[in-house]
């Protein structure tokens, strides 16, 4: 009887679910480490990404959409020095014809590109983030500058970056996309209780 | 029977202490920073070469707790605890009773507390998966794909304590544990020391080496092995050689080499997997080596529904004459 009342009160905080066991679940530690050099720590603020956040992405981005494995409990990460927010660390996924690509993006404190590098990323040209003059093109945008970066059919890159991917066309516009779901999302869902380390 | 009662006392009693940590006030809402689902799974076996077919049910929670203070995060907790019940199973692992049994089981219970400095290695306390081989950094928890842990090793998932760190080139950790396997003692003198360092399980080559030196159900084991996974584009290419010795009869070693290979495919949008994997075992004072094919397909129909299908068959005919000839069919909901 104990254990019914138990796992019925756990029952009550159950959300959208992780197909994947939570044990598989780790932390891009040494991913974080190398975008916030300083950090002494990481403050996990775990939420939900659900249906209602989904059509949303629809509605900001047309053509859009978010894969299942992108719905469920997801973690932004505050890198911290000591007791101070040095910025905020997001790991996002976009579907390719590799595979799915996963970026770690390192947002600063007004939610714009301060980094990013590549959790996972089977493509051949995978080497584009060597390219300074592709990464300068995300750093220090914000969602808004960083939409007008997408073409006419809202899910390809428009010229201004293709010509700096430099034949990777298909790769930079996988990571435009998962930019700008990265940016609303974290804005969506975060942006409140991020409000705290930037007073 | 006793035993058995005396079992889920102990068990409802980690859960009441997890929901009365959970619950205290100073770590705020209930709900923060926690997942949890509700995890079920019908599985039907038919084994062919032993003309049997059972089914094996399971229902649980599974949760996941991060625990932060002002400075960042403290650690986090993992506890999986599932009903599983038998049915015409057989042969049956050692924590049930009967080939129609049914037991509460917990699958990983561990705290990992990450927040020590950084030359401090993480601590891991509780019951979980031995830090050796493949398993190690791919869970296949509920899953029909599986890296044999526990054939190889006397067992999948302990009690103990656990150091590990991920570092900017390697990770690593190393494990102490009791070698009761489902339960938090020793028994007959049992203990496993285990670790396993490798390179960043994120990147597309990642290759590790283990050890393990164990007694446990009175079999002494020592294991060294090497593990690998390479991906390219949806391709994955992994491997496991291991080598050591087992003493099952007091000072009369026994070699045993074992290797894995397997070739796995996914789709672009990753709902489909399938995989092959050929698996070698010989050990000394058998007169013949054991050699299986596993062949499996994964299709996560959606977030919740995953449905598997697997295929086991032995290549060669062992002493006893009956090849293993093995056909699993599982449906597994996770909300």
């Amino acid at each position: 009887m104990k254990i019914i009342i138990i796992l019925t009160l756990l029952l009550f905080s159950l959300q959208y679910s992780h197909a994947d066991a939570y044990c598989s679940l780790r932390d891009p530690v040494a991913q974080i480490q190398q975008l916030y050099p300083q950090k002494t720590n990481q403050r996990s603020i775990v939420k939900t990404v659900d249906s209602s956040t989904r059509n949303l992405v629809k509605l900001a981005l047309p053509s859009n959409d978010l894969h299942f494995s992108e719905l469920g409990r997801h973690t932004l990460y505050v890198a911290m020095k000591n007791t101070q927010a040095l910025g905020y660390v997001h790991v996002r996924s976009e579907q390719s014809k590799w595979g799915l690509v996963e970026i770690i993006w390192a947002l600063d404190k007004d939610l714009k590109i301060k980094d990013f590098t590549f959790q996972r990323c089977r493509s051949p040209k995978k080497k584009i983030l060597d390219n300074e003059d592709f990464r300068n093109v995300f750093i220090g945008k914000s969602y808004e500058e960083l939409k007008t970066l997408l073409s006419s059919d809202g899910k390809t890159a428009n010229k201004i970056l293709l010509d700096r991917a430099k034949g990777a066309p298909e790769l930079a516009s996988v990571v435009l996309r998962c930019a700008l779901k990265t940016l609303l999302i974290t804005d969506l869902l975060w942006g409140e209780e991020l409000k705290k380390f930037n007073p | 029977m006793r035993k058995s009662k005396a079992f889920k006392k102990k068990i409802m009693r980690i859960v009441s202490a997890i929901f009365i940590f959970f619950s205290v006030p100073s770590y705020a809402d209930f709900s923060d920073n926690l997942r949890v689902s509700l995890d079920g799974s019908a599985r039907l076996n038919n084994n062919i070469a032993e003309n049997n077919t059972s089914r094996i049910y399971a229902l649980g929670l599974d949760t996941h707790k991060v625990f932060s203070s002002a400075n960042g995060d403290i650690g986090y907790a993992v506890g999986q605890l599932y009903l599983t019940k038998l049915s015409n199973q057989t042969p049956y692992s050692s924590l049930f009773n009967s080939p129609d049994d049914k037991q509460f089981v917990i699958r990983e219970a561990h705290l990992n507390y990450t927040a020590g400095p950084q030359w401090l290695p993480n601590i891991r306390v509780g019951h979980f998966t031995l830090p050796f081989g493949l398993e190690a950094s791919i869970d296949t928890n509920g899953r029909l794909l599986d890296y044999y842990h526990g054939k190889k090793l006397g067992t999948k998932l302990d009690w103990g304590v656990g150091f590990n760190k991920v570092l900017s080139q390697v990770q690593y950790e190393f494990s102490y544990t009791m070698g009761g396997k489902n339960e938090p003692k020793t028994i007959n003198s049992s203990y496993v020391f285990s670790g396993r360092i490798g390179s960043l399980s994120h990147l597309d080559f990642i290759i590790g080496l283990s050890f393990l030196d164990a007694k446990i159900d009175n079999i002494q084991r020592k294991r060294f092995a090497i593990d690998w996974q390479y991906y390219w584009q949806t391709w994955g290419l992994l491997g496991e050689i291991a080598f050591g010795k087992d003493d099952k009869f007091q000072k009369e070693w026994q070699e045993e080499k074992y290797s894995l290979l397997e070739l796995n495919k996914t789709s672009i949008n990753e709902q489909l997997k399938f995989y092959g994997q050929y698996i070698f075992t010989d050990r000394e004072g058998e007169s013949k080596n054991q050699q299986l094919i596993n062949l499996g397909v994964r299709y996560q129909i959606d977030a919740e529904f995953e449905l598997s299908l697997s295929s086991r068959k032995q290549l060669n005919t062992p002493e006893s004459g009956k090849k293993q000839n093995l056909i699993r069919l599982q449906l597994r909901y996770r909300y």
